[in-house]
């Protein structure tokens, strides 16, 4: 995507005296996102809700199979509803838009926003239901979307948000207020409350007149890149079109970038295995102090509307679900196929709507010092930060910048804890501190107990890793070539065959369309000859002549491929092995070997099982709650040869001893 | 007339609880093992109402095995006292001081000795289907190929499926039963058919009288009997729409009290409507009660699916009406099982009416109850239900009354005075219309007011709530009669037909007058025939006709008794009415058949066959099917 798009701060006019209090106080006329005869309020959606064929028809039958009285069942929808219902109170929304910019200044955000984007889905709206489904990096995408759409003047998007909120104080009930309605994180085992759901959403995206905003990937993305889709929401959300009760859905795939999170540290310690802390009003006060620190810049980039309709090509397919009574529809096989097709499909578009930052492109450029293990100078780092910029965009990524020296330098503040320049203003990734690790958490951690060195070593390299996640979507695929090509020469053909091995053992670290590949091999393919990272001499394939971008291609991909082949390594010593014991003997194994840190994490661990279950080197089985895997012999050895033979030596330390590592300590003691 | 709440009208069938579905010990693995599979498939969000049935799997222990209905309901008679038994019906457990008695007069019955009742037959013939195909078919659903399973479900109720099975001498009877509980299995089970070439007769009540689920007794293939009882969950209610859908093999008393649970009703109630099931009242285009209220069963149903050996003929929309050319799904309708299983149906359903309430009047003779019935049907002012009885249905009635107080049997006194003495009615031509009328009390008083000022125009006074009500219950109790008729040598049956309004009195007579001729050709001198005007139709009505006589003196009651329903069907079309109303065709009235539908019709019965099921699966050899033996056969696979 290279073309120019025009960000503008949409927070910037804000910045004046009374500019907050007169904005927020505005009279405000919001654009709905359909024309209807009758609106309903968010009491008449509930009760639309409660009174439906489907609930009633679903009553019937549970009180005929379990026989508990019929009251009893009306009386627990009614209470699902009022604990699911949304509630919109515009004195509430004000007043939390004015705690939004204060916060907002506190932390120093600017908030770029594709202004032509919105503008032109404004124009549009008003005829069908509208899906706002933005990435999800952080809680902060709820504020933004919301003050985004105040600031448009579209009507409030209806919020589907975690039960996590729910239970907190104040918080909870004024997040309802804000057109936040909140759904259980699993359905399992309660049939009755997943039936008030499926209706609720279902009449919330027929009859609600605004747009209905839902995360796809169902969490935040721990790791910053986009993680394999959910159905279930989305499915919910497109029933009304399936049963032709609206005309079209309109899908606004959206990316929100951020030079900063707010949740990074917490995010590393996830990633070994330190659980998150509850969500509660408390925590967010205390988090609160925190704020007040540079944050950077956020950029919402929208991506073009996608009509449902017709990327379905008007083939809504017609079943014999249409002899049911309009209310009991349901998705049928075929119908959710389609569902998880737009969901994949969407999952790409949010990737395309990527807008590398510069703190992506500075972290780019650390890690890779970092790998080899030479500190740059400041003047060094802006000519990488521009080399990265540009194979970025060949790449086909989207990199919003003008100035990039004084952007370098608004990011060392921003990111002042992670990275600093020394005395000789060479880069330095700042070295973590001992962590205390109180039994309480030792107890907690989710996988292998590590060792409070081996946390402290990589927590600052897992932070800086999630700044390189969000692009390397874009270097996976020559990368992939490249590590191929170098081991040694090969046709197309083969180089084709190991390719797609390697690509779905990775198909869940790195998100995949497995009918969009073939394309994609081959304009990596291009790009690599174009870009002299291969050569093809009409017979084999060759390493070419740009060593410096193919030295970036192997390491991006090398903390992923170790992590699969760890996995490879244990699943083939275990031959049948619990999911959870799994990933701790992986954990374990990395740390005794020394490995990149982010193969510590346990979610990328989690994505290279998968990756192998999808290669068909392991057979999942679930039973009960635990999922054991069975190892295919033959498959998984061959798997793990590939890997082994493609995968990059780069001998490197991560700790104290790593030069580009600065130990905060000793410099303040200096 | 008196008004009474909707619910009361379930005392007349007083639930029963205790009878839980059962089944003997082997079967019980094979149930366990379906509920389970049932349960997972309910783990979705389903709309799956699974209704417990009255009736349960092993029939006999519920049902009398040798006649109709409950086996704790039946008359009893002990020298001059007369009773009925049980305590599922108004009548139960109460004395009948004037039965007997009028046994004695009308039918010449010899009350003193004991009723002829049978030995549950011991010994059945072996099952004729081959160990591979019942293992096959054992993986679909559960099958029994047990005597006793079989015997019960191979006929109908028939005077002659009666004697055949009091004396266990049916020629054939099925090789196996199967209960599929879903349409997929159905579509299993016949595609199992189509490949090993056996023959499956679907079962739902096995209340016809058309002898249409009488097991062909030439048929050389093995029989499966497809009971599709267990097929009998609501799939889907939508109260807004009032519409329901519906496996095919609900009981009708099951379908009807889950209905009342909720504040619905489906309102047809056909007499047989306790043991006669929703796909068999399509597959023989029934007729019930109150068709006035909420139509026959072709205007109460919108949709229905059915499994053909050549696949599954349903719409592709469910919509209230439609121009398409001929309507596909009617094919079934009437069917009589030729074609296929009917698997599910989507029926309307209505509100319960908020009042129910029971008339009667009492007109001089037979012909002024009919010209009032037909101004009430030309004013199309028809109840629920509008019945009128002739004389000898309303003295019959009479004989049915249990013991009351005296001060009831001196208000009867007193009414009967006024009827006979002041009004001057002749006691042995009056004629009783019995009324059922729904709705709000407003609409009830209203359209009570308009009855009683047409039937005053035609000489006919009003006689109470309670004479309705009475006339009304014994519908159900009147079946029960032919068992204990035939414990002490009277055959009895009724028949039906559809005539014009300006045939209908001459039709009535000649019938009438048909059947007495042919009684004294024969020696009978003790005989009974009655009938009563059912149903009202803008076009013509129903006629019911009851006939019985002793046997005493004929050396083949069935045959005796089935030459003489011919000869009354033959006036019967002779007189221009129909092959039936609601009973069908089935084995019995083939003789009429082609006439009633010309020669096309009947070759189109036959290309319909080819179509659907070519193979003749389902070779019940109805309306115009010849019985398939061997030699037909391979003559067919000649031509």
């Amino acid at each position: 995507m290279c073309e120019q798009v025009n960000f503008v701060d949409i927070l910037e006019p804000r910045r004046t005296q009374s500019g907050i209090f007169s904005f927020m106080s505005r009279n405000w006329y919001p654009q709905r996102t359909q024309i209807l005869d009758r609106y309903c309020s968010p009491e008449d959606l509930k009760n639309i809700v409660e009174n439906s064929a489907y609930l009633d028809a679903i009553i019937e039958a549970e009180c005929s199979r379990t026989g508990v009285n019929k009251a009893k069942l009306q009386r627990n929808v009614h209470s699902y509803l009022e604990e699911m219902g949304l509630d919109k109170k515009l004195h509430i929304i004000r007043w939390m838009g004015v705690i939004f910019l204060k916060i907002s200044f506190m932390m120093k955000i600017k908030m770029f926003v594709n202004e032509a984007a919105v503008l032109n889905l404004k124009s549009t709206i008003g005829k069908n239901p509208v899906l706002f489904l933005p990435t999800h990096r952080s809680y902060a995408d709820f504020c933004l979307m919301t003050y985004l759409c105040y600031h448009y003047d579209i009507d409030f998007p209806a919020v589907a948000a975690g039960m996590d909120f729910y239970s907190m104080a104040v918080i909870g009930r004024r997040m309802r207020e804000t057109c936040a309605f909140y759904i259980r994180r699993t359905l399992v085992g309660d049939q009755l409350y997943a039936a008030t759901l499926k209706q609720y959403v279902r009449t919330l995206v027929a009859k609600h007149c605004a747009p209905i905003e839902f995360f796809l990937e169902g969490t935040r993305s721990r790791s910053n890149k986009s993680i394999p889709p959910k159905y279930g929401m989305l499915s919910m959300c497109l029933m009304p079109l399936f049963a032709h009760e609206v005309t079209d859905i309109t899908i606004v795939p959206i990316n929100i970038s951020y030079d900063r999170l707010m949740e990074q540290s917490l995010f590393a310690y996830e990633h070994l295995g330190v659980p998150k802390p509850k969500e509660s009003t408390g925590g967010l006060l205390k988090a609160l102090h925190n704020l007040n620190d540079h944050f950077g810049s956020i950029y919402v980039n929208l991506g073009n509307p996608l009509s449902v309709r017709e990327y379905l090509k008007n083939n809504t397919l017609y079943t014999r679900e249409t002899l049911k009574p309009v209310d009991l529809q349901q998705l049928t096989n075929e119908q959710f196929k389609q569902v998880q097709s737009i969901a994949d499909y969407v999952t790409t578009l949010q990737q395309k709507n990527t807008v590398a930052t510069i703190s992506n492109l500075l972290s780019l450029v650390l890690m890779q010092s970092v790998i080899k293990n030479e500190p740059l100078h400041f003047d060094e780092v802006l000519q990488e930060v521009n080399w990265m910029a540009t194979v970025l965009r060949h790449l086909g990524g989207s990199v919003f910048e003008n100035d990039v020296k004084s952007s370098v330098e608004r990011i060392l503040v921003v990111h002042g804890k992670m990275m600093r320049l020394d005395r000789q203003r060479r880069l330095r990734l700042i070295s973590g501190v001992l962590m205390d690790m109180s039994n309480d958490i030792e107890k907690k951690m989710k996988g292998h107990t590590l060792q409070a060195q081996t946390m402290a070593v990589a927590v600052p390299i897992i932070q800086l890793q999630l700044y390189v996640n969000p692009i390397l979507h874009c270097l996976v695929s020559p990368a992939i070539i490249c590590l191929i090509v170098h081991k040694n020469l090969v046709d197309k053909v083969k180089l084709e065959v190991d390719y797609h091995q390697i690509r779905k053992m990775l198909s869940h670290e790195f998100f995949y369309l497995e009918h969009e590949e073939e394309n994609r091999f081959s304009k990596a393919l291009e790009y690599c000859i174009e870009n002299k990272v291969v050569t093809y001499n009409g017979d084999v394939y060759s390493l070419g002549e740009d060593t410096k971008l193919q030295y970036l291609l192997k390491w991006s991909v090398w903390p992923a491929l170790t992590t699969v082949l760890k996995c490879a390594e244990i699943m083939l010593k275990q031959c049948s092995c619990e999911h959870k014991q799994a990933l701790k003997l992986v954990q374990q194994d990395v740390e005794l070997a020394r490995c990149h840190p982010y193969c510590l994490s346990l979610e990328a661990a989690t994505n290279c099982l998968q990756g192998l279950v999808a290669v068909g080197a392991m057979i999942k089985l679930k039973r009960e709650q635990e999922v054991t895997y069975e190892v295919v012999p033959t498959v998984m050895e061959n798997c793990h040869s590939i890997i082994k033979s493609i995968l990059p030596q780069f001998a490197v330390e991560f700790g104290s001893s790593n030069a580009v590592m600065l130990d905060d300590r000793t410099l303040s003691r200096l | 007339m008196s008004a009474a709440f909707a619910s009361s009208t379930d005392s007349k069938m007083k639930s029963n609880n205790d009878n839980i579905r059962t089944v003997d010990s082997v079967k019980k693995k094979g149930l366990s093992d379906k509920n389970k599979k049932r349960a997972n498939n309910a783990s979705g969000n389903s709309t799956v109402i699974k209704v417990k049935s009255v009736i349960p799997r092993r029939r006999q222990d519920l049902l009398k095995w040798y006649g109709w209905g409950y086996k704790d309901s039946m008359f009893h008679l002990d020298g001059i006292n007369a009773c009925f038994t049980g305590n599922r019906y108004s009548i139960g457990g109460q004395t009948l001081p004037f039965l007997a008695q009028w046994a004695i007069d009308k039918l010449g019955v010899d009350t003193t000795r004991e009723p002829k009742i049978p030995k549950m037959p011991t010994k059945f013939p072996d099952s004729r289907l081959p160990k591979n195909i019942q293992a096959e078919l054992e993986k679909i659903a559960l099958v029994s190929v047990d005597g006793m399973d079989r015997l019960i479900r191979c006929h109908g109720q028939t005077l002659k499926d009666m004697s055949q099975l009091r004396n266990n001498s049916f020629p054939r009877i099925p090789d196996a039963v199967i209960w599929p509980e879903s349409h997929k299995q159905v579509e299993q089970i016949v595609s199992c058919a189509t490949r090993h070439k056996f023959v499956i007769i679907p079962f739902g009540g096995g209340t016809s009288v058309s002898g249409s689920v009488t097991c062909p007794a030439k048929e050389t293939r093995p029989i499966l009997v497809l009971d599709t009882s267990d097929m009998n969950s609501i799939l889907w209610l939508d109260k807004e729409q009032l519409l329901a859908r519906v496996q095919a093999g609900i009981v009708g008393q099951d379908l009807e009290r889950e209905m009342r649970a909720r504040g619905f009703t489906v309102g047809h109630e056909p007499d047989s409507y306790e043991f006669s099931t929703l796909g068999g009242w399509v597959a023989t285009r029934a007729s019930g009660m109150k068709k006035n209220t909420y139509g026959n069963i072709e205007d109460l149903i919108v949709q229905t699916k059915v499994v053909t050996p050549r696949g599954v003929l349903e719409k592709g929309c469910r919509v209230p009406r439609i121009s398409c050319g001929p309507e596909w799904e009617h094919i079934v309708m009437g069917s009589e099982g030729c074609f296929g299983v009917v698997t599910e149906v989507v029926i309307k359903i209505r509100p319960l009416p908020p009042v129910v309430c029971y008339g009667s009047l009492v007109f001089p003779n037979w012909e002024s109850g009919f010209y009032f019935e037909r101004e009430v049907a030309r004013q199309r002012l028809q109840p629920s239900s509008i019945r009128l009885m002739d004389n000898e249905q309303f003295r019959f009635g009479q004989a049915l009354k249990t013991e009351s107080t005296w001060g009831g049997v001196l208000l009867d006194g007193l009414k009967r005075l006024y009827i006979t003495k002041i009004k001057g009615f002749d006691p042995t031509k009056l004629c009783v219309v019995t009324l059922l009328m729904e709705g709000t009390s407003e609409q009830v008083a209203d359209r009570e007011k308009k009855l009683n000022a047409i039937a005053a125009w035609y000489g006919g006074i009003p006689a109470g709530a309670t004479n309705g009500e009475n006339g009304y219950t014994l519908t159900f109790v009147i079946a029960y009669l032919r068992d204990v008729a035939m414990e002490y040598d009277v055959v009895a049956e009724s028949f039906e037909t559809s005539v014009p309004w300006d045939r209908t009195l001459a039709l009535c007579a000649n019938v009438k007058k048909r059947i007495e001729d042919e009684c004294r050709k024969r020696g009978i001198d003790k005989f009974l025939i009655s009938h009563r005007l059912t149903q009202t139709y803008d076009a013509g009505c129903c006629i019911y006709f009851y006939f019985g006589h002793n046997t005493a003196k004929c050396p083949d009651p069935v045959t005796t008794y089935e030459e003489i329903e011919e000869a009354a069907r033959d006036e019967i079309i002779a007189c221009g009415g129909s092959i039936s109303h609601h009973h069908g065709v089935g084995k019995l009235r083939k003789k009429w058949y082609t006439n009633t539908v010309s020669d096309l019709g009947r070759e189109l019965l036959f290309s319909t066959k080819k179509t659907l099921d070519p193979d003749n699966i389902f070779a019940l050899s109805n309306m115009a099917f010849e019985e398939q033996t061997n030699e037909t056969k391979t003559v067919i696979s000649k031509l």
